[in-house]
């Protein structure tokens, strides 16, 4: 299909992923003493021996590939905390809040701190069960989109590297199903049929009864960071009678 | 004219579409090769590319024969009716779904959209776990059955995941400009 987007523009590489995932914010206990710096993005420190402070993730590793400082572990990234997400991952269909970066930010600790994470073994098996099974779901979510006419996909809590890992298909696919859904494909096969229900169909429908999202077109997703959101199903079941 | 630049498109207005000459034609000899006279008489039959087949029938110079893989009680129509994800499409048409989005209207078949629609919707889901699941080496057989759009799709899904997989292995990250590779001549 021609695409109106370029397909591979809006897509990060894993890399810049990783690197926009170094600007959150991580605690460090340094064993040097430093004034404090004075970044773009704010101002960290002062350091002092023992003394816990915030500093961003890539200041951290820097720190600790030079033997300056322990890392402190996210609260997320216990044994308990995981678990427990593992859990209801799996018991339910939602996706569990979960930091925004945290395969990246697993990945760079598990990288560079190994000795400063408790029972790393553990939570980096559990970090990765919580990935695959999210995986899945999304893989499962994904094949729902074939059974009515979808034309948005809301995934709530998705993190920023699986919803770059679906967006080049994603939006792929729905390009080309909103192309061969749109009215003008179908529309015309039952206006004779039945005009009244042929007004309701089209991409921007407003208002349903049961007062649903109501979504822009597909090309909304390449701009939200917030993910992927929105496409809006229009639920006509005899289209194709 | 939507993506006038696109390669795909204009790849896919290349499809021979079947049709039948209205008129006698002088100069043309080329589309009927079966005589020297180097012309083409009304009532002869001759697969045009999609783009000239357009600009003829809407100056009524040719009708139109529906595409095989269109047609409304052709083979592929049963067969996507059966099992949609196993039939091989690009030996028939390799941009199965740009033409058809093409040709609907022009030759207004109503049943072409719904049944497009329906083709795509069976086959997307193959294509996602196929996409999602299938290793490398495997993938060529499969490959060969869906359209280039539906190639696309398959590639892109593909793509971000071999992406990823490689970014979990780490490995070297930084990569050397080629200037600086080159060794430095004994002085």
């Amino acid at each position: 299909m021609s695409s109106a987007s370029e397909p591979h523009a809006s897509a990060f590489s894993a890399a810049e992923l990783e690197f926009l995932a170094e600007d959150e914010l991580i605690e460090i206990v340094p064993n040097l003493r430093m004034d404090p710096l004075n970044f773009i993005s704010g101002d960290f420190g002062p350091f002092r021996p023992q003394i816990a402070t915030q500093v961003p993730l890539w200041l951290a590793v820097a720190l600790k590939k030079r033997g300056k400082c322990t890392i402190r572990a996210p609260e997320w990234m216990s044994i308990d905390k995981l678990s427990q997400v593992l859990e209801s991952e799996r018991d339910s269909e939602k996706f569990q809040p979960l930091p925004f970066h945290y395969v990246e930010i697993s990945r760079l600790l598990f990288d560079h701190a190994r000795e400063d994470i408790p029972d790393i073994y553990m939570v980096r098996s559990l970090v990765e069960d919580i990935k695959d099974v999210r995986f899945h779901k999304i893989g499962t979510g994904l094949e729902i989109i074939s059974k009515e006419r979808t034309y948005a996909l809301r995934l709530k809590n998705l993190s920023a590297m699986e919803a770059n890992i679906v967006r080049p298909f994603v939006t792929r696919a729905l390009e080309t199903l909103y192309k061969l859904g749109s009215s003008e494909m179908i529309q015309e096969s039952d206006t004779n049929r039945q005009p009244p229900q042929a007004m309701n169909r089209g991409p921007r429908t407003t208002s349903r009864k049961d007062g649903d999202l109501i979504l822009g077109n597909i090309f909304d997703i390449n701009s939200s960071s917030e993910l992927l959101l929105m496409l809006r199903k229009i639920i006509d079941k005899d289209v194709r009678n | 004219m939507a993506g006038y630049y696109d390669i795909d498109d204009i790849l896919a207005e290349e499809e021979l579409v079947p049709s039948v000459f209205q008129h006698d034609a002088n100069g043309v000899g080329l589309f009927d090769s079966s005589d020297d006279t180097d012309k083409v008489i009304a009532g002869s039959r001759a697969e045009l590319p999609f783009w000239l087949v357009r600009e003829l029938y809407l100056r009524q110079l040719i009708s139109i024969r529906v595409p095989p893989c269109f047609d409304r009680d052709s083979k592929t129509r049963e067969e996507i009716g059966a099992d949609a994800a196993h039939v091989d499409l690009k030996s028939r048409c390799a941009y199965f779904y740009t033409l058809g989005c093409k040709i609907a209207p022009l030759i207004g078949d109503k049943t072409i959209g719904p049944f497009l629609l329906v083709a795509f919707r069976t086959r997307y889901r193959e294509v996602l776990i196929k996409a999602h699941t299938l290793s490398l080496s495997v993938a060529p057989k499969y490959l060969i059955l869906l359209t280039n759009e539906e190639a696309k799709l398959y590639e892109a899904g593909q793509s971000s995941i071999v992406a990823f997989k490689k970014w979990r292995m780490g490995g070297p990250r930084f990569q050397m400009a080629p200037v600086l590779g080159r060794k430095r001549k004994p002085t």
